[in-house]
């Protein structure tokens, strides 16, 4: 059975259940089949640069080289920081509490999305608590890692009060571009316009 | 990757798009410290798959022997090539296809097929002679992000000083509202966003960030609410 994620808020503690979501649990799928002219049908392959040789999935594998070309077996790898040094593994999220900081809308949208769940409480545990926190539009991050590994991803929750959701991803890089001027123009007519506006089933 | 845009007065102008890349803390090195890279090689191509090898020596005892004995699954001169710039095609038992025709089978959520209809292969708005429109339409930042998810992050990058003055001025306003800015593309200013031709169609988001004289402008790009599935 799967562990659950401990949440830590305020001191408080709760254990959550995690359910991985993406678009096709909330609108369905759409499959392509594909015919040629005799009504046969089609499969996608790979086509390699000299136009000859096709490649069926898991025909293609990842290598690791070296400056010199050479492949290097993965286990003489060694993980290393920006500055060169060692890394220290990190632990799986699930192995302790995780202590939820409050964040910042800003830092949320420059998240790269991998991953949405959402959270539910366990027979045991209660998520009133953190549902009342997220009802203000307040957001909480902390440092994630499923199975452990080299490095953190970040996690934000969010919610609207009723249901609790966590959103993991990388911090992006985002750049401020640089120049001295500024231009000064009006404005058209705005409009606020409500999330229920918008129609995302039939994309 | 280039987005022809308009500002709040209908001026258009054609700026550059870049993805948005997490920020990556590690990397690779080999035992003695130099640095290491990724490349795609050739395992088997599809005439070396097992499938066209059983084919040949129909019971698998007879491909267990000469998988051993002669290597066929290996082609000498092609496996562990690297592989750069592939490209996917369709094929069929008569080779590959230049023609074809496309269906798309759509499924509910519970996996019921609901419909099944030719493919329209949409073709790319963001960079056509009908820029991607200013809509005026905001949404605060704070009930965007608790309603929907950014599945994908661009960045607006100026080409020239014109164009400079022109993305500044729209992440200053958009930094002073501290609201998300709908985009709509199409003929009509009314449609999702779509990327590439044939792909993905997504409600697409301008958010402006201003720090001294620079600014960032993010395109946020969204096909997913953030909500709990049904049955879920």
């Amino acid at each position: 059975m799967a562990k659950n994620l401990v949440l830590s808020l305020d001191g408080k503690e709760f254990e959550v259940v995690l359910s991985r979501i993406d678009r096709d649990d909330l609108y369905g799928k759409v499959e392509i089949e594909a015919f040629d002219e005799k009504g046969r049908p089609a499969t996608l392959k790979v086509l390699a640069a000299d136009g000859k040789t096709l490649i069926e999935k898991g025909g293609t594998a990842l290598e690791v080289i070296n400056a010199k070309g050479d492949s290097i077996d993965r286990t003489e790898l060694v993980p290393v920081d920006l500055d060169g040094k060692e890394i220290t593994k990190v632990e799986s999220s699930f192995n302790a509490p995780n202590v939820l900081k409050k964040a910042e809308a800003d830092d949320y949208l420059a998240l790269v999305v991998k991953s949405v769940y959402l959270l539910d409480q366990t027979e045991e545990s209660d998520l009133q608590y953190l549902h009342d926190h997220l009802t203000g539009k307040q957001l909480f991050s902390f440092p994630f890692s499923y199975r452990g590994g080299l490095e953190h991803d970040a996690a934000y929750i969010l919610g609207d009060g009723k249901d609790a959701f966590m959103v993991v991803g990388k911090d992006g890089n985002i750049d401020y571009l640089k120049l001295n001027q500024a231009g000064a123009l009006s404005s058209n007519e705005e409009q606020e316009i409500s999330a229920d506006d918008l129609s995302f089933d039939l994309m | 990757m280039a987005i022809n845009i308009s500002n709040p007065n209908n001026r258009d102008a054609v700026v550059a798009v870049e993805g948005l890349v997490g920020k990556r803390e590690v990397r690779y090195v080999d035992k003695k410290g130099g640095p290491t890279s990724n490349v795609r090689v050739l395992k088997a191509d599809a005439e070396h798959e097992l499938a066209v090898i059983q084919k040949k020596h129909k019971t698998l005892d007879k491909v267990a022997k000469v998988l051993v004995k002669d290597d066929p699954e290996v082609d000498m001169e092609k496996s562990g090539m690297f592989l750069t710039d592939t490209s996917k095609v369709y094929v069929s038992p008569g080779g590959i296809l230049h023609l074809v025709e496309e269906f798309e089978l759509i499924y509910k959520t519970d996996g019921k097929l609901s419909k099944r209809r030719p493919r329209e292969k949409k073709p790319q708005n963001i960079n056509s002679d009908i820029p991607v429109r200013w809509t005026g339409k905001f949404i605060k930042k704070e009930d965007a992000i608790s309603r929907f998810v950014f599945t994908n992050t661009k960045q607006l990058v100026h080409i020239n000083g014109l164009t400079f003055d022109f993305l500044f001025k729209m992440a200053e306003d958009l930094a002073k509202k501290d609201s998300l800015l709908l985009l709509r593309a199409g003929e009509g200013g009314d449609e999702p966003v779509v990327m590439n031709r044939g792909g993905k169609q997504y409600n697409a988001f301008l958010e402006g960030r201003v720090k001294g004289q620079s600014y960032c402008l993010l395109l946020h790009l969204s096909n997913m609410e953030l909500k709990r599935p049904e049955g879920k």
